[in-house]
Order: C-alpha cells, then sequence, then structure tokens
C-alpha cells in the first residue's frame, strides 16, 4: 500500500520538466489521483475499523513457571539467644542474672543437594580465661540429599532425640530454663561428630548414625554440690552432660550410634522414640565401659492446647572399679539415671502474632537411680542429686521470634533451689 | 583404639557422599497440577491480572506481592474447573516451593510441595498434613494452631507455609473471577 501510495510521483518524475504531456498521460495521471485518493480513503476505513473491533494488545507472558529456583543467596545467617534473671526464694544473695547464651548460625547451600549448617555460641557473654564464659562450636556439618526424603550429614551435628535437642531455641520451649529432664539426663544441646543417615516416609521420620562416644574418666567424683538450681544445669553434675565431648578433642574408644524414629502422621501430634549407644572410654581403673541412653516422647497440640510428656533412662556400665576407687567422694558415678516429665500449655489470648501461653510442667528426675562399687560414706550434704519439680509461668511471644518469659519453680528435695525467673528469649 | 574391619564398613557410607546427587525437587509443576485436578484435560498459563486497587489491597491486607505469582488454568473440554497457584515462602531459612488448586467456588482443593530445601521440617510434605487445608476459603482462619495443626519439629514450615495459603486464598478471592 505504500508503494501504491508513491505512484503520482514516480510518474510526475518520469516527465520532461516543461514540455507538455500528452492527453493519455494526462488521464492516466488523472486516473492515478483518483485511485491514490480511494486508497487512501480505504486505508482510513480499515484503520477505524481496526480500532474498533482489535482487543487491547495482550500483556506480556507470565514467567515460566519453575521449581527450580535456587536461594536469591546461597549464604544465610540466623540466630536466637536468651538472657535470664534468676531468683531463689529461700535464700539470700544468689539471685543472678546472665546472657545465657548468644547463637549465631551460617548455612551456605553448595547445590540443591549439598548444604553446609553452621552454628556458634557464646555462652555466659564473655568468655575468656578469667571469665565464666565459654565459646561453642554447636553444629558444624555438611548435609546431602540423597534423593527424595533421604539425606546424610557427616560432621558434627546434634543428636535427634527428645523433644528439645534438636528444636532448643527459646521460642521452642515453655518456661525460662529448659526442663531439668531435657537438660540432666538428656543433655541438651547434645552433639557428636560423625555421619548420619535420615529420612522421611509415610508419617514417620527417622534418623541413624555413627558418632563419637562419651567419656567416662571426665567424671569429677569430688565436684562441689550446687547452690542453685541455675549451677545445677551449669556446672556439669549431670551423667551425660559431664562426659560428652563434643567434638572437642574427642577421644574415640570405640563405635557409637544411635536410632530413632518419630511418627507424625496425624496433625498434632508426635510420637517419637530413640536409642543412643556405645563404647565410652573408660573411667579409671575400669577396663572399659559402656553407655546407653533411650527415651520415648509425645506431643499433642490440639487446638489452643499443646501437651507433651517425655521418658528418658541411661546407664553407664564400667563404674564399679571407679567408685571403689574413689571411697566416700561425695559425687560417685551413676550406673543409671532417668527423668520424666507432663506439660501443658494453653494460648490463653492471641491478638495478631502476639500469644500469651501460660503452662505448668511436672518432671522429676533422678541422676543417681542406682550405683555400683560404692563404699565408705559421702560427707554430709544438702544436695541430692535427685528431684521433683513443679513449674508454673507464661510465655508471652510479642512476635514469633521475641518472647518474654516468666515462671516459677518449687523443688521437693532440694527445696533452696525454689525460684523466680525472667528472660527474655529471641530467634530469628 | 583398636579399629576392625567392621568399623571401617560402617563408617563407608560416608564415602558415598560426592557431588550433587538429586535435587530436592519432589514434583514439576507439570505434576502438581495433574495431581490437584486429574479430571482435567488441559492447563495453561494465565497472566494475573489485577487493577492498581486490587493489588494495593492484597499488598496491605496481607502483605502478597502479587507479581510473583504465577496462575494456571486447569479446565476439561473447554471449560475451567479450576487454578493452580505457584508461590514460594521461606521456610527457616530456605524457600519452599508450593502449589495450591483452587477450585472455581474458590475453595481450596489441595496443596502440593515441589521443592523443599532445608535440612529439617520436611514432614510438612505429608499427606495428612496438607489435608487439613482442602475445603477451606479466604474466610476460613487458615491459621496454625486454629484450624491447621501443627508438626512439632516443623513449626517454622508448618506456620510459614500455612501463611502463604492464607495470602493465595486472599488473591483467588479478590482477583479471579
Amino acid at each position: 500500500v505504500t508503494d501504491l501510495s508513491l505512484l503520482p510521483l514516480f510518474a510526475s518524475l518520469a516527465l520532461p520538466g516543461s514540455a507538455a504531456p500528452p492527453p493519455d498521460t494526462v488521464q492516466m495521471l488523472a486516473r492515478i489521483e483518483i485511485l491514490s485518493r480511494e486508497l487512501e480513503e480505504l486505508k482510513a476505513q480499515v484503520a477505524a475499523q481496526q480500532a474498533a473491533n482489535t482487543p487491547p494488545p495482550p500483556p506480556p507472558p507470565p514467567l515460566p513457571i519453575s521449581a527450580q529456583a535456587p536461594p536469591a543467596r546461597p549464604l544465610n545467617l540466623w540466630g536466637y539467644g536468651e538472657a535470664y534473671l534468676t531468683m531463689p526464694t529461700r535464700v539470700d544473695g544468689l539471685a543472678q542474672a546472665d546472657l545465657a547464651r548468644a547463637v549465631f548460625g551460617i548455612g551456605y547451600q553448595f547445590s540443591d543437594a549439598t548444604r553446609f549448617n553452621s552454628e556458634f555460641e557464646v555462652e555466659h557473654a564473655v568468655s575468656s580465661s578469667s571469665d565464666p564464659g565459654e565459646f561453642e562450636v554447636e553444629q558444624f556439618y555438611v548435609d546431602q540429599n540423597l534423593g527424595g526424603a533421604v539425606s546424610a550429614q557427616i560432621g558434627l551435628f546434634l543428636i535427634p532425640t527428645g523433644l528439645l535437642n534438636e528444636h532448643h531455641e527459646p521460642t521452642n520451649f515453655y518456661g525460662v530454663q529448659r526442663n531439668f529432664v531435657e537438660t540432666l539426663i538428656i543433655p541438651s544441646t547434645w552433639r557428636e561428630g560423625g555421619v548420619s543417615v535420615e529420612g522421611d516416609h509415610s508419617g514417620v521420620s527417622w534418623a541413624a548414625g555413627l558418632t563419637t562416644g562419651l567419656d567416662l574418666s571426665r567424671w569429677s567424683f569430688h565436684a562441689p554440690p550446687p547452690r542453685t538450681a541455675l549451677e545445677l544445669e551449669d556446672q556439669d553434675n549431670a551423667p551425660m552432660q559431664a562426659t560428652h565431648q563434643e567434638l572437642a578433642l574427642a577421644a574415640v574408644h570405640g563405635p557409637s550410634g544411635f536410632l530413632s524414629a518419630r511418627f507424625h502422621g496425624i496433625p498434632g501430634l508426635t510420637v517419637g522414640a530413640s536409642l543412643f549407644a556405645g563404647d565410652a572410654v573408660p573411667p579409671s581403673p575400669s577396663p572399659a565401659a559402656h553407655v546407653t541412653l533411650w527415651e520415648g516422647h509425645c506431643r499433642y497440640e490440639p487446638g489452643r492446647w499443646d501437651l507433651s510428656a517425655l521418658y528418658a533412662r541411661g546407664t553407664f556400665t564400667g563404674t564399679a572399679p571407679a567408685n571403689l576407687a574413689e571411697p566416700g567422694a561425695p559425687n560417685p558415678l551413676p550406673a543409671a539415671f532417668f527423668g520424666w516429665y507432663l506439660q501443658g500449655a494453653f494460648r490463653a489470648l492471641q491478638r495478631g502474632d502476639f500469644r500469651l501461653v501460660p503452662f505448668v510442667r511436672y518432671e522429676v528426675y533422678d541422676m543417681g537411680a542406682r550405683y555400683e562399687g560404692l563404699s565408705g560414706s559421702p560427707p554430709p550434704s544438702s544436695y541430692v542429686p535427685r528431684d521433683h519439680v513443679f513449674t508454673f509461668g507464661a510465655n508471652v511471644y510479642v512476635n514469633p521470634g521475641v518472647v518474654l518469659k516468666w515462671d516459677v519453680q518449687a523443688f521437693q528435695w532440694n527445696q533452696d533451689f525454689t525460684r523466680v525467673d525472667l528472660s527474655l528469649g529471641l530467634s530469628f | 583404639v583398636r579399629f576392625n574391619p567392621v568399623h571401617i564398613v560402617l563408617l563407608a557410607p560416608a564415602g558415598l557422599l560426592g557431588p550433587t546427587l538429586y535435587a530436592t525437587d519432589y514434583l514439576t509443576p507439570a505434576e502438581a497440577q495433574r495431581i490437584l485436578f486429574p479430571e482435567a484435560t488441559d492447563f495453561a498459563s494465565r497472566p494475573l491480572v489485577l487493577d492498581p486497587e486490587q493489588t494495593t489491597q492484597l499488598r496491605e491486607q496481607v502483605h502478597l506481592d502479587p507479581s510473583r505469582v504465577q496462575l494456571v488454568l486447569a479446565t476439561r473440554q473447554g471449560e475451567p474447573v479450576g487454578y493452580v497457584l505457584v508461590d514460594q515462602v521461606v521456610g527457616k531459612t530456605l524457600l519452599i516451593t508450593y502449589a495450591v488448586g483452587f477450585s472455581t467456588d474458590k475453595t481450596i482443593r489441595g496443596i502440593e510441595i515441589l521443592s523443599y530445601r532445608e535440612t529439617h521440617g520436611g514432614e510438612v510434605r505429608e499427606k495428612a498434613w496438607r489435608r487439613q487445608f482442602v475445603g477451606k476459603t479466604a474466610a476460613s482462619p487458615l491459621r496454625l494452631g486454629d484450624d491447621i495443626r501443627n508438626i512439632s519439629g516443623a513449626t517454622l514450615s508448618c506456620a510459614h507455609l500455612t501463611e502463604g495459603v492464607r495470602r493465595l486464598a486472599a488473591l483467588v478471592a479478590v482477583g479471579l473471577p
């Protein structure tokens, strides 16, 4: 069409400048002129029609759907921490405030299937030779997906036991401090070095691993008795808490391993169990030692309720020769220890992210359920390595990542441990 | 300690950890579409056309950026039977890619997890947990601890996926015919 519109111009250019055109040429030019006008009219009509009938231009096509999108950044940071104020109510002068832990995690995604996770922890705010704090590597492992829901870990990782050990952030548990059973019997946060495989199928998640084990030669037969519940949790008086090695120049005396399984096929219900067993570095002068810890747990979260129960029991072999070698020691090495608790929490108030969750917990622990090879009499002490503890309090979630806590704890045997606690916890 | 050969055999699985073996993708979008709408004969990507007011409403009410959501129309012999929306949420630190099927009456038909990248919390792939969403709409609470129950140990993934589904339900209520 555009080319035809130029015909009159071409025709005029073809004519000599001053010469008069012959009559047939004049007719032809006139006809071309008419055709040209008709053509312009037709073009205008077509354009008008198109404007009336044509739908608006289609929007750009949607982005291709892809499940392969990698995370925007392969490096991830996270963290959690908690600060306490703990006030014994029966003994003056033992109240303490503590930035109990500040933990920061670094993860790196090498590929869709290979990931590195680590957590670094500062306990008690300041770590130096003259301060009470510690700097610890809490996790340091590579996770390799083996296809589907099966993966393997190698490095320093958490043992999948109980309700708290793998989920120990302050936003995940009720009360200022972790419960005693999952501190003194299960030594949360318990990690070992090794290799493990885990998977999740048909509502059951499972894990199995080969790891480093415990060193019973680290047991302190003359450890001073704790004066407060805070000291009880911090001083390594507990059987496994005092003897796990955390991959710090860990002595490898033989293989240790674990199995765990957890059913979560009914929404809101979790039922699980785990077993850890292995050779341990024996306490002098024992020739050999073996460690076993097993536990079963259950958590049910119907509606506003959060109900949980846990039982754990551990045994050490090879303790008799060591105890015989320390007659009358105030802190003999136990051959068996156990604990259990029942806990109920109720979401009493929720406004957006704000939640008020009061709770109660009753727990029993005995770090010396059985001894072998005791001789002599230990020095008199008001402290005993067992108790029945009743706790009530509330978690106040400012948002899912920030929690203020308050609780009161009463002890049946070590009554001087009775206390009121406050804390700030956070996790991101 | 002296290790005997049995110990070495037990440790052998560590040697299997080579370079990338498999991805963490469980379903392709096409597979998820067929699971959510097995009766459909055709699936076609559709642009999500929202007016500025709808976009603002979604951003302010449910904090959803509609531009990142991908929409597929499921039809059976030319008749619409529902929509599939694909989106992503953060689990703890990594993205979970998921698809939600909505019937034409805007009720949730089902949820499928396409990709899960975290090392923990993958229990949200459990069918019984995902089934809790079926039949719910934007008018449902769609809140963890209310009408959606938690999986202990996978709380962050459960919470964030529930929030994501709530956002998509709002998008369907506001933006689809």
